[in-house]
């Protein structure tokens, strides 16, 4: 496990900044609250100026949005942006980093099969987001509590919070998947911004209907916090697909590994 | 018994060759130079020894031992020093050592302590921070910290300063007599008639020499220039020996093989105003050597 305690050790920093602008972004927004609920029919009236299409591009969904949870949803739509950024950057990044720092020599002339490193940096940025899930979910809980004004489902809002964790996977796999098979990766982080903004722009487009097979082409629409209020839990078909495709794609990336070819620096 | 068995090892990069049909044994015990010039298929070959690249055909074996199905537990008592090294950021020179011996399951502990006195190596230092010189030396640690049976190094004195090179020299030396194999791979002659007792040439791809060392030591050319002030004729020093001589007005150049001091008498019976003699590299004796047999 020491590969595994090494990427823990270099990736802390990382960890911690993105977990604490994740939660600063969502206290910051979410304070906003009280405001709104006080003056909840004027803001809805303010939300009504505009065009429909830009209100479900927004993830603005008029008739929850004052409620608890229903603001909780709009919010958590941007943390899970951001959020999705992190894991797809650590999951280009934890394997990509050997051969951009010119590491990989050292690393795979160890008696270790390259099987174990992928395993062991995996199972290292996997917890890194498990960190940064488990102390958000703190934070966003006590928030919750103390801004609420009547009860609220804990059983939806612990659903809601958790896809911030589920679309953090499906884009840290995918990174991973896309580090195996990218000759060399130079520079990480447009990389990353770019993918993860162009499959939300992409949602946001999708026109919000339940059938539309479009919703399957991008992470964020499999597991929306406003269809988790609106439907009291996740849709099933979303989750078997996320399975599958997580499951294909580390599969697709330990094969990969196993038969690179690692040339000199 | 051979430690490393190559059998007409090939690899080609899409339709450019890497190295074609190589063989050659290292017997244990010994210390085998690997030479050739630049682009001549010497890294390929550590490469697909190593199991960082995999052979497009042919076979290997080290500790009799298949390179492609075997790599993690051959490499457990491989140390390898590669030409360049690089290391993780921020980390400090032990922490690099000990992430090393990590993967290699005794305690390398003392070892470490050892070859850092050798080396002259401040453990306490940030990799960062060492000039290119000491970054080697922590290569030369890393590669030998956990006592393995096979070294196989890459050129591994650029960058060393002379004294260090010599410690280097004598710390492989002292492993080979507790019965250490050394692979070395270089285009440095010097260190090759230093160190090793056989040698396999490579050439664009193909193995063209392998001979002992006492033999390419009796093929050894010197390189002379020298500016004559006496008058002399162009031919003055084609002599049987001499080849590629070139006159550049007062300016004689030429390579010589053979008993020197036919030309000491030569030179003994002219005004020379000034005279270099320098061994060449082994890449000029391919160059001429070599391309002259083709």
């Amino acid at each position: 496990m020491n590969i595994y305690l090494h990427e823990l050790r270099a990736y802390r920093k990382f960890t911690f900044i993105w977990s604490a602008s994740l939660i600063i972004l969502f206290m910051m927004y979410f304070s906003i609250y009280p405001t709104i609920a006080k003056d909840a029919d004027s803001f809805i009236k303010m939300l009504e100026n505009y065009p429909e299409y830009l209100q479900s591009a927004m993830g603005l969904h008029l008739e929850s949005i004052t409620s608890l949870l229903g603001f909780y949803a709009f919010i958590l739509t941007f943390v899970i942006l951001c959020a999705g950024i992190q894991s797809l950057h650590i999951g280009i990044s934890i394997i990509s980093k050997e051969e951009r720092d010119r590491t990989v020599d050292f690393l795979m002339t160890k008696p270790i099969s390259r099987s174990s490193i992928l395993t062991e940096k995996i199972l290292a940025g996997l917890t890194t987001l498990v960190i940064t899930n488990v102390f958000f979910f703190m934070i966003a809980k006590i928030m919750v509590e103390v801004f609420k004004t009547n009860d609220y489902d804990n059983r939806l809002f612990a659903l809601m919070t958790i896809t911030i964790f589920l679309v953090q996977l499906m884009f840290y796999v995918l990174g991973i998947l896309l580090s195996v098979i990218m000759p060399k990766v130079k520079s990480v982080l447009p990389i990353s911004l770019g993918v993860v903004f162009a499959f939300f722009i992409f949602g946001t487009l999708v026109v919000s209907d339940e059938k539309d097979i479009y919703r399957y082409l991008t992470p964020f629409k499999y597991f929306e916090p406003n269809d988790i209020l609106l439907k009291g839990g996740f849709g099933l078909l979303y989750i078997l697909v996320a399975f599958i495709f997580i499951t294909a794609s580390i599969v697709a990336s330990y094969v990969v590994y196993n038969k690179k070819n690692i040339h000199a620096v | 018994m051979n430690v490393i068995e190559i059998k007409k090892l090939t690899k080609y990069y899409g339709e450019s060759r890497g190295i074609i049909d190589v063989s050659f044994n290292v017997e244990e015990g010994e210390i085998f130079g690997f030479i050739g010039p630049n682009g001549a298929g010497k890294s390929t070959t550590i490469r697909t020894l190593l199991g960082l690249i995999y052979p497009t055909s042919g076979s290997a074996k080290i500790f009799g031992l298949d390179i492609v199905n075997n790599g993690p537990m051959i490499l457990k008592e491989v140390g390898y020093l590669p030409s360049e090294v690089f290391y993780y950021d921020g980390m400090k020179v032990i922490d690099l050592l000990n992430y090393s011996a990590s993967f290699y399951k005794k305690d390398c502990s003392k070892r470490i302590k050892e070859l850092a006195e050798i080396m002259d190596l401040d453990l306490n230092k940030k990799i960062d921070d060492l000039s290119f010189g000491n970054k080697k030396k922590v290569g030369i640690v890393q590669g030998l910290l956990h006592e393995p049976k096979l070294i196989i190094l890459d050129e591994p004195t650029s960058g060393l300063d002379p004294l260090m090179q010599q410690k280097f020299f004598e710390l492989l030396e002292a492993e080979n007599k507790k019965g250490v194999t050394i692979l070395l791979s270089s285009h440095v002659l010097s260190e090759v008639q230093r160190l090793c007792s056989r040698v396999a040439i490579i050439k664009e791809g193909k193995i063209i020499k392998l001979e002992s060392m006492s033999t390419l030591n009796n093929e050894n050319y010197k390189r002379f220039k020298v500016e004559i002030e006496s008058p002399v004729n162009n031919d003055y020093f084609s002599i049987a020996g001499v080849n590629d001589l070139q006159v550049n007005e007062k300016t004689h150049s030429f390579l010589f093989k053979g008993d020197i001091n036919q030309i000491t008498k030569k030179l003994a019976n002219v005004n020379i105003s000034n005279i270099w003699v320098n061994e060449p590299d082994l890449e000029e004796i391919f160059m001429h050597y070599y391309s002259k047999e083709e």
